[in-house]
């Protein structure tokens, strides 16, 4: 059968396919969520793709294996596996911080070159590079609400906390990027549109 | 708060920011999708999750499916009881019915037209031999 035929499938309905045995449903599960774990996984890993990849391989064999046992209705599909990204990626991170902080790399390293008229790439890293000096929990919060789109009681389900907590968390984060941002847009001398 | 005193980008500046970023996003090497495809075959179940249950010990069988299990599994399983509810429904079609070949196997005895014809017919005692007497066994009594 046709990846077509199934484009119209919700995430759940697909999962179930693939908990019956239909391994088309993997390729388009895996053609819908991977690109999206993956760039979430690289945000909070501080830009860290190969990382990142592992994380994503990662969640998606957990998604496999729960297959067989996924209830219909209970929870989003991708709700689920952002939680998990989000538990792999917080436990990669505290292994740095006890493995060798020296090897980390400084990002503020990472700040744009470019002066005038930075281009898409270029406010992308400083973003990256903002994101990096945020807490990891305001990091996770604000990537989701503000990269991803996610509703705020979804973020509060994938971070096992309240509404009002997520609101809170993205709220000081994003406060504190403008003010990041800001101070970068300063010292390199360039202004936003 | 003394950071508010601080420069700090618009939220359309921001919103610029977070749109880059969007569009920046890394994307999912062939050999990343590879991996988690195979990943998704070795992990794929076999045929439905109906054949995936784990196999009962014959005790363990007994225990779970209750009494009514335990009756149906008396009469045959559930092929069976599917054998019994046909049989069941064309009895009852038959004597609602009553099609003409039934009719005539039967000699007239279950005439859909008149039911006091049968009676008329039939007594009691031609249809049951053993309890012949009965008309005087009665009057005995009475």
């Amino acid at each position: 059968m046709a990846l077509d035929a199934y484009a119209e499938a919700t995430d759940d309905a697909l999962l179930v396919l693939y908990g019956n045995g239909d391994p088309m449903a993997a390729e388009l599960l895996t053609r819908r969520l991977a690109p999206r774990v993956l760039g979430y996984g690289t945000r909070l890993l501080g830009g860290d793709r190969a990382e990142a990849e592992d994380v994503t391989q990662e969640a998606m064999l957990r998604l496999w294996k729960i297959a067989p046992e996924w209830r219909t209705g209970e929870a989003k599909v991708s709700t689920w596996l952002f939680r998990v990204v989000s538990n792999l990626c917080t436990d990669r991170l505290r292994k740095r911080r006890t493995v060798d902080i020296d090897a980390i790399e400084e990002p503020t390293d990472d700040a744009p070159a470019a002066v005038d008229g930075m281009i898409q790439a270029d406010r992308a890293v400083a973003l990256q590079s903002a994101l990096n000096n945020l807490p990891e929990r305001q990091r996770m919060a604000v990537t989701l609400r503000h990269i991803e789109g996610m509703a705020n009681p979804e973020i509060a389900q994938i971070m096992d906390i309240s509404t009002e907590a997520v609101e809170s968390l993205t709220a000081r984060g994003k406060k504190a990027l403008a003010i990041a941002l800001a101070d970068q847009r300063e010292e390199l001398g360039y202004d936003t549109d | 708060m003394t950071r508010t005193d601080k420069p700090m980008l618009d939220d359309k500046a921001l919103d610029a920011f977070f749109d880059a970023a969007r569009r920046e996003s890394p994307q999912t090497s062939d050999a990343l999708v590879a991996a988690i495809l195979d990943d998704a075959a070795a992990h794929r179940p076999q045929g439905s999750i109906m054949s995936d249950a784990p196999i009962l010990r014959s005790d363990d069988a007994r225990a779970a499916r209750g009494i009514w299990g335990d009756l149906v599994a008396a009469i045959g399983g559930w092929p069976a009881l599917a054998g019994m509810a046909t049989a069941t429904v064309a009895g009852l079609w038959i004597g609602i019915a009553a099609p003409t070949e039934v009719e005539a196997l039967s000699g007239g005895l279950i005439a859909g037209t008149e039911i006091s014809l049968a009676a008329d017919l039939y007594a009691l005692e031609d249809l049951t031999p053993g309890y012949l007497n009965i008309d005087i066994l009665l009057e005995d009594e009475g």
